[in-house]
C-alpha cells in the first residue's frame, strides 16, 4: 500500500503514546494524525481516504467506548482500540459494536500493524462499496419518475406485457422505458440490473406468477 | 277806664244822697230818698232799668206787707210803697224821651265826653240804640254817610257843622231837623261843643239828602277829604279825648272788632269791657298800664299787641296813638291807628324761630363753622368752635395783630401754622376753595387734627362777600389712618420679608397684586399677561402646565383651595420647582373676594426627594438583585420582608404560608429547613432572638423544586438609637455549590490521597498499571520505530537517534513512577500531625453529606469534649474514616424498617489511647472473620480492599482496628489510636 492511499488516526490523551505511535507509523511509511481528545479528532477535516482510528478508552472528554457508540451511525473509519487497562467486558463490547480489534498497552508492533492493515482494508472496501452505491444512486436519480416506476416491475421478473398491463401503458412504451432504464443504469444485462436494484435496496414487489404482487 | 261817675257828677249825686238820707231820717219816712233816686236816674243812665225794676219790686213788696197785719209794719210799709211808686214814676218820666221840641235845645257836650261820633240830635231824653251809629238811627241809612263824614270833619277840624237831615224819631215818624254844631274854645282842655237842633218840618217833599247848609267850604273839603282818607284806611283808626275816652272808631276798626263807637264808649263806663274783650288776656294788663302811663305822661303810645276779633282769633297789630296838642301844647286828644301785624308778626315770629333754628343748627352741628371777611379776618365762630377754642371772635382782638394772626398763633399747631397761613393767604387771594388739615389746640391744651374747608360767598358780580368755613375734628380718623398706614407698612414689610412669594387674583382671574419678592425673583409679568391663565402659561414649565392648569381651573371653579407643584421659570430663565398654594378669601356672605396664592421654592427639596427616591430605588434594586437571599424579621422573629431571590428560591412569598396555628416563622422553618437541621436551627434562632446575639448557621434549605441545598444563614439585629432591637436582618447564602465544590475537592483530594496512598491495592495496581503502562507502551512503540528507521535503506540514523532519546526519557519516567509508588508506602512521620479527631469526624461527615442525604442516612456523633489529639497522618486517617463510613452507608442501603443511622463515638480510653467506635444499623456482616481479608467483598462492585487497607493504615499508626459487634441489626467497628507518638518503624 502506498502512503497516500490511506491515513491512520490516533486518539490518546498521553502525549508520549501519541508521539511513539506516530513515530512508528512514520517509520513504516504510513500517514498518521494524532489527537489528544475525541473532540480534537472530530474537529479535524477528514480527507477522503481510507482510514483507521486508533482509539484509547480513557479519554479526557469521553469514554472511548461511548465515543464508538456515538460515531457508529456515521461515516467513520474502523476503530482499533488501544488501552492501558483492558477488561473483558470492555473488549467484548468494543468488538460487538464493530471495532476491528481491542489491544492493550504495551502493544507489539505486529499486532498493531496487522490490526491497522485490516482496518484500512475494511475501510477501503467500505468506501468502494459506498462509492459504487453513490454511482448507482446517481443513476437511479437520473431516471424519470415513470422509469422509476417501471424498474421495480422489470427487476421483479415481470414480462414486458405484464409490466405494461400493470402500469396501463402499451407494450411498446414499456420497452422504450426498459431500454432507457438499461441505458441509464448502465446495466449490461437484466441480471446486472437486478444486482443493481438489490444494491439500491429496491424491493421486489411483483412476481411473474399471475395473481401475486 | 273811666270812673262810673265823672268828677262833675260826684258832687250833686253825693249831695242828693246826703239830703235824701237826712230828710228820711228827719221825717222818719223814706220820702227823702226820692232825691238820690232821681239823681241816679239823671246821672247814671245805665242804672235806669235796674232802678225801675228795683223800685217796682220794692213797691210791690211793700204793698204786700202793708196788706198784711201788723200795725207798726203797716205804716212803714205803706210809706215805702208810696216812696217806691212815686220814685218809679219820676224815674220813668225822667228816662222816657220826649220828642224834641221843634226848638230842641242846645246841649253842651263837654269835650271830654265827646265820643268819636258826636251824638247828633238825640237829647239825653232820647234813647238811641247804642250800637248803631246815631246817623243810622236817626236818618235813613243812605243818609248816614254824609252826616257822619261832616261830623267827623267838624270834629277833627274844629269847624262848625251845620246839617239838615231827616231824623227818625223813636216812634218812627220823621222830622226834618237842622243841626248846628260849633266848637267853643275854652282854655286848656275844656272844649265844648254846642249843638243846636231845630225841627224844620216834617215835609217829605224836601229832598232826603242831607245837605250842607253852611260851613267853611275850604275847611270842609280838606277835612272831609282827610276824613274820607282816614275812613278808608285799611287799618284801625282810633281817637280818644284827652282823658282817654274813645271818640272815634274807623269803620275798618269797627268791623275788625265788631264794635261800634257807642258800644266802645259805653264799655268804657262799664269798665272797658270792649277793650278787655278785644285784647289778649296775657297782654291786657300790660297794655292798660302802658295806656295809662301814656295818658298821664303824654308819651306816645306804641304797642304791638294781639287784638281779639269777633271770631275769637287774635291778630297781631301795632297800635300807635299819639297825642294831639294845641298851640299851647296842651293835649287835646289822642289819635292813632293800628296796623294789622298779624301776617308780619307771624312771619317775623317764624323768621325768628327759623333764625333760632338756624342758629341752633349752626351751633349744634358737630363741626366748627366759621366766617371770615374777604381779608381773612374772623367774624364768626359757631358755639362749638367757641367751646373748643375757648375763645370767641372778640377774644382774638389784640392790638397790633390781625384777628387771624392771633387765631393762628394761639390755636394752630406750630408745625402746621406756616402751611396754614400760606394756604389760606393764597386762597384768599385766588378765591379758590381752601382745604387743609392741621392740628388745632383745644381749650385744654390738647392738639386735635382738624380738616378744614372754606369757600367764598360771592354776590351777583362775583365779588367775594364772605368766606365760610367748616372745620371738622378728624383727630381720631387721623390716628386711625396713621395706624392703618403703619400696619399697612408693617404688613408690606412682612410680606416682603417672608420668604414666600405672594400673588393675588380677583375672582375673575385678573392679577391684582404681586409681592416684591415675586417680582424680584420671577420678574414682572410681561404687559400682555394680565390674568392667571396668561401668567401660568408664561411662567410654568410646558410639561407641567397642563396638569397644574387643570388643577387650578378646577379649584377656581369650585372655589376650593388647591395646591400645585410645578416648575416655574425665574428671571434668569432657569426653571425651578415651586409649590403654590391657593386659597380664596370670602366676604361675610360667602362670596369670593380674592384669590391668594403663596408659593415657595421647593427645588432643593424636590431634588433631594428625587435623589432620595433614586437612592431608594437603587437600594431596593440592590437588595433585589443581590445574589443573596435576604429576609427581614420583626424583633420577635416574624418575617416581614423577603427579597425576590429568597421568594424565588423558596417558591413562596411572604404571606403564602400564613395561617392560624403557627407563626410565619415557624411555618417557614418547618416547610423549608431540612428535617435533620430543623431542631438545631430552631434552637439557635430562638437563642439569638432572645439574647440579641448574631445568628450564623449552615443548614439545608428546601428549594422550590424539592431539592435541599446547603445554605449559610446569618442574622444580625438592627438597633434603634436607644439600643433596642427594631429588626432582624437575615441573609441566606446558597453555599450548596460551594459545599459541593468542597465535597468534590475533598473527593478529588481523596482521590489523590487514595491514588497516592496504598489505600486500595486494586486501585493502586490499576493506577500503577496505568502510570507505568503509558511510558512502557510508548517505549515499545518507539523501539519498533527505531528498529525500522535503522532497517531502512538507507538507515535513517537521525530519526533513530530521536527515537532512542524518547525511549530513554520514557523509561526514566516509568522508573520515577515506581519510586513514587514506593515512597507512598513508606510510613514517613513527617506527614503526621496532631489532629482534632472530632473535628475530622465532623469534616468527613460534611464531605459525605451528599452521600448521606442521597442514601437518607443520618449520622449521630457522641464525641467526648476532652478528646486528646493523636498524632496522625491526616490524609490517611481521613481515608480510613471515609472508608468506614462508606461501608456503613452501603451496609444500610436496603434498610427500610428502621432509621438508617450511623453512630460514631469517640472518647479517651483512660490510658493513652483514643478509642473510636462506628456503629451502623445495617444487616450486619455475614462473615465477620473474613471482613479484613483482601479481595473479600460482598459488594457487587467492590474490590474488597477497603477494610484491609484501613487496618494496615491504623496499624501503621500503632493502633488497632477490629469488629466490636455484628448482628442482623447492625455492625460496630472500633479502632484505637495512641495519643503519644511512637517512633516509626
Amino acid at each position: 500500500m502506498s502512503q497516500d492511499t490511506f491515513i491512520v488516526f490516533i486518539v490518546d490523551d498521553d502525549a508520549r503514546v501519541r508521539e511513539a505511535l506516530t513515530e512508528l507509523l512514520e517509520a513504516i511509511g504510513w500517514r498518521a494524525a494524532a489527537f489528544g481528545s475525541a473532540g480534537e479528532y472530530l474537529s479535524f477535516p477528514r480527507p477522503p481516504l481510507p482510514a483507521c482510528l486508533i482509539l484509547d478508552v480513557e479519554l479526557p472528554d469521553i469514554n472511548g467506548l461511548e465515543f464508538q457508540k456515538q460515531i457508529s451511525d456515521g461515516d467513520h473509519p474502523p476503530i482499533v482500540f488501544l488501552t492501558g487497562h483492558g477488561d473483558i467486558p470492555s473488549s467484548v463490547r468494543a468488538i460487538k459494536h464493530g471495532a476491528v480489534d481491542f489491544l492493550t498497552k504495551p502493544v507489539t508492533e505486529g499486532s498493531l500493524l496487522t490490526a491497522i492493515r485490516s482496518a484500512i482494508e475494511r475501510d477501503r472496501v467500505a468506501r468502494e462499496e459506498r462509492a459504487e452505491f453513490e454511482i448507482l444512486q446517481q443513476r437511479l436519480d437520473s431516471l424519470t419518475p415513470r422509469e422509476r416506476e417501471v424498474l421495480p416491475l422489470v427487476v421483479s421478473g415481470l414480462l414486458n406485457k405484464q409490466a405494461a398491463a400493470e402500469l396501463g401503458i402499451s407494450d411498446v412504451t414499456l420497452q422504450i422505458h426498459r431500454s432507457k432504464i438499461m441505458q441509464k443504469m448502465e446495466a449490461a444485462s437484466l441480471a446486472d440490473l437486478v444486482r443493481f436494484a438489490e444494491k439500491l435496496h429496491i424491493p421486489i414487489t411483483h412476481s411473474r406468477r399471475a395473481g401475486s404482487s | 277806664m273811666e270812673a262810673v261817675l265823672t268828677q262833675r257828677q260826684y258832687v250833686p249825686v253825693a249831695a242828693a244822697l246826703a239830703v235824701g238820707i237826712a230828710a228820711s231820717w228827719l221825717s222818719a219816712s223814706p220820702v227823702g230818698l226820692l232825691a238820690p233816686i232821681a239823681a241816679l236816674y239823671l246821672f247814671v243812665r245805665r242804672a235806669a232799668p235796674l232802678l225801675h225794676v228795683a223800685l217796682a219790686g220794692g213797691a210791690a213788696a211793700a204793698l204786700l206787707v202793708a196788706t198784711s197785719d201788723a200795725d207798726a209794719m203797716r205804716e212803714a210799709a205803706q210809706a215805702w210803697a208810696a216812696l217806691c211808686a212815686v220814685a218809679l214814676c219820676i224815674g220813668v218820666m225822667i228816662t222816657s224821651g220826649e220828642p224834641a221840641s221843634p226848638n230842641a235845645g242846645a246841649w253842651v257836650i263837654p269835650r271830654d265826653e265827646v265820643r268819636p261820633y258826636p251824638v247828633i240830635g238825640p237829647t239825653p231824653r232820647e234813647k238811641v240804640a247804642p250800637r248803631s251809629s246815631p246817623a243810622v238811627g236817626i236818618a235813613a241809612r243812605d243818609d248816614s254817610a254824609t252826616p257822619a263824614l261832616m261830623l267827623a270833619a267838624s270834629f277833627w277840624g274844629g269847624t262848625p257843622f251845620h246839617l239838615r237831615y231827616w231824623r227818625i224819631q223813636s216812634d218812627g215818624s220823621g222830622r226834618w231837623t237842622e243841626v248846628r254844631t260849633e266848637a267853643s274854645r275854652e282854655p286848656c282842655g275844656t272844649q265844648q261843643w254846642r249843638s243846636f237842633t231845630t225841627d224844620v218840618g216834617d215835609q217829605r217833599s224836601m229832598p232826603r239828602q242831607p245837605t250842607k247848609i253852611a260851613s267853611n267850604p275850604s275847611d270842609t273839603d280838606e277835612t272831609v277829604q282827610a276824613a274820607r282818607i282816614v275812613e278808608s284806611l285799611l287799618g284801625n283808626a282810633w281817637a280818644f279825648d284827652a282823658n282817654g275816652r274813645p271818640t272815634y272808631l274807623s269803620p275798618f276798626a269797627q268791623s275788625f272788632v265788631s264794635v261800634t263807637l257807642e258800644e266802645f264808649q259805653a264799655s268804657v263806663d262799664e269798665g272797658d269791657t270792649v277793650f278787655k274783650r278785644t285784647s289778649h288776656p296775657d297782654e291786657y294788663d300790660r297794655i292798660a298800664a302802658k295806656w295809662r302811663h301814656s295818658l298821664q305822661s303824654g308819651e306816645p303810645f306804641y304797642i304791638e299787641r294781639r287784638i281779639r276779633r269777633a271770631s275769637g282769633i287774635h291778630d297781631w297789630s301795632r297800635t300807635a296813638i299819639v297825642p294831639m296838642r294845641d298851640r299851647e301844647g296842651c293835649i287835646v286828644g289822642w289819635y292813632g291807628g293800628s296796623m294789622d301785624l298779624d301776617a308780619y308778626r307771624t312771619v317775623e315770629l317764624e323768621l325768628l324761630a327759623r333764625e333760632q333754628e338756624l342758629s341752633q343748627l349752626v351751633d349744634m352741628v358737630p363741626s366748627h363753622v366759621w366766617r371770615l371777611t374777604p381779608d381773612g379776618e374772623p367774624t364768626f365762630f359757631n358755639k362749638r368752635m367757641k367751646d373748643f377754642l375757648g375763645l370767641n371772635v372778640s377774644d382774638t382782638e389784640r392790638p397790633g395783630m390781625s384777628r387771624l394772626a392771633v387765631l393762628v398763633d394761639t390755636a394752630i399747631h406750630r408745625d402746621d401754622a406756616a402751611a396754614f397761613r400760606n394756604a389760606l393767604t393764597s386762597c384768599l387771594a385766588s378765591g379758590e376753595t381752601f382745604a387743609m388739615r392741621y392740628r388745632l389746640r383745644r381749650v385744654d391744651g390738647v392738639f386735635r387734627w382738624m380738616s378744614s374747608r372754606a369757600e367764598p360767598m360771592r354776590d351777583h358780580t362775583g365779588r367775594i362777600l364772605h368766606w365760610y368755613g367748616l372745620c371738622h375734628d378728624i383727630d381720631d380718623q387721623v390716628r386711625v389712618e396713621d395706624e392703618l398706614r403703619a400696619s399697612k407698612q408693617q404688613l408690606q414689610q412682612m410680606i416682603d420679608a417672608v420668604p414666600v412669594n405672594i400673588l393675588s387674583f380677583s375672582p375673575s382671574g385678573k392679577l391684582t397684586y404681586a409681592s416684591r419678592r415675586y417680582l424680584d425673583k420671577v420678574g414682572s409679568p410681561p404687559s400682555h399677561v394680565e390674568d392667571f391663565s396668561a401668567l401660568a402659561r408664561d411662567v410654568a414649565h410646558p410639561e407641567d402646565f397642563p396638569a397644574m392648569f387643570r388643577n387650578a381651573s378646577d379649584g377656581f371653579a369650585a372655589g376650593q383651595p388647591f395646591v400645585n407643584r410645578f416648575r416655574r421659570r425665574e428671571k434668569d430663565g432657569a426653571y425651578r420647582w415651586i409649590e403654590a398654594r391657593a386659597h380664596p378669601l370670602r366676604d361675610p356672605n360667602g362670596a369670593i373676594m380674592q384669590w391668594y396664592i403663596a408659593s415657595i421654592d421647593i427645588e432643593d427639596e424636590m431634588r433631594a426627594q428625587e435623589a432620595l427616591r433614586e437612592r431608594e430605588r437603587t437600594l431596593r434594586q440592590l437588595v433585589e438583585t443581590l445574589p443573596a437571599m435576604i429576609d427581614c424579621a420583626a424583633p420577635n422573629g416574624e418575617p416581614v420582608y423577603r427579597s425576590r431571590q429568597l421568594r424565588d428560591f423558596l417558591g413562596y412569598g411572604l404571606e403564602e404560608l400564613d395561617g392560624e396555628a403557627q407563626s410565619r416563622l415557624q411555618r417557614t422553618l418547618e416547610s423549608s429547613v431540612h428535617p435533620d437541621d430543623l431542631a438545631g436551627v430552631k434552637e439557635d434562632y430562638a437563642h439569638s432572638l432572645s439574647t440579641g446575639d448574631a445568628y450564623a448557621r449552615r443548614h439545608r434549605l428546601r428549594r422550590f423544586d424539592g431539592e435541599y441545598r446547603w445554605v449559610e444563614t446569618r442574622a444580625a439585629p438592627m438597633l434603634s438609637p436607644e439600643g433596642t432591637i427594631i429588626q432582624w436582618n437575615v441573609i441566606c447564602l446558597d453555599i450548596d455549590g460551594e459545599v459541593r465544590a468542597q465535597v468534590e475537592l475533598r473527593s478529588a483530594q481523596e482521590k489523590i490521597a487514595r491514588a497516592s496512598q496504598a489505600a486500595s491495592l486494586a486501585e493502586l495496581s490499576a493506577s500503577i498499571a496505568h502510570e507505568v503502562n503509558q511510558p512502557l507502551a510508548a517505549i515499545v512503540a518507539t523501539s519498533h520505530a527505531c528498529h525500522r528507521w535503522l532497517s531502512a535503506d538507507p538507515p535513517n540514523l537521525e530519526r533513530a537517534r530521536i527515537t532512542l532519546d524518547r525511549i530513554i526519557r520514557d523509561a526514566n519516567s516509568a522508573s520515577e513512577v515506581v519510586s513514587r509508588i514506593r515512597a507512598l508506602f513508606s510510613q514517613s512521620s513527617k506527614t503526621r500531625t496532631q489532629v482534632d479527631m472530632a473535628e475530622m469526624i465532623r469534616e468527613v461527615c460534611l464531605i459525605l453529606a451528599d452521600d448521606l442525604t442521597a442514601k437518607n442516612t443520618h449520622v449521630e456523633t457522641e464525641l467526648s469534649q476532652i478528646l486528646p489529639q493523636p498524632l496522625v497522618d491526616r490524609v490517611q486517617m481521613q481515608q480510613v474514616l471515609v472508608n468506614l463510613i462508606r461501608n456503613a452507608i452501603d451496609s444500610m442501603e436496603g434498610v427500610v424498617d428502621r432509621p438508617r443511622l450511623i453512630r460514631i463515638r469517640a472518647a479517651s480510653d483512660g490510658n493513652d489511647l483514643v478509642r473510636f467506635e462506628l456503629q451502623d444499623h445495617g444487616s450486619g456482616l455475614t462473615d465477620p472473620e473474613r471482613a479484613f481479608e483482601p479481595f473479600f467483598t460482598t459488594k457487587q462492585n467492590g474490590m474488597g480492599m477497603g477494610l484491609a487497607i484501613c487496618r494496615s493504615i491504623i496499624e501503621a499508626h500503632d493502633g488497632r482496628l477490629w469488629i466490636l459487634d455484628s448482628s442482623p441489626g447492625g455492625t460496630t467497628l472500633a479502632f484505637t489510636l495512641p495519643i503519644e507518638a511512637r517512633p516509626s518503624a
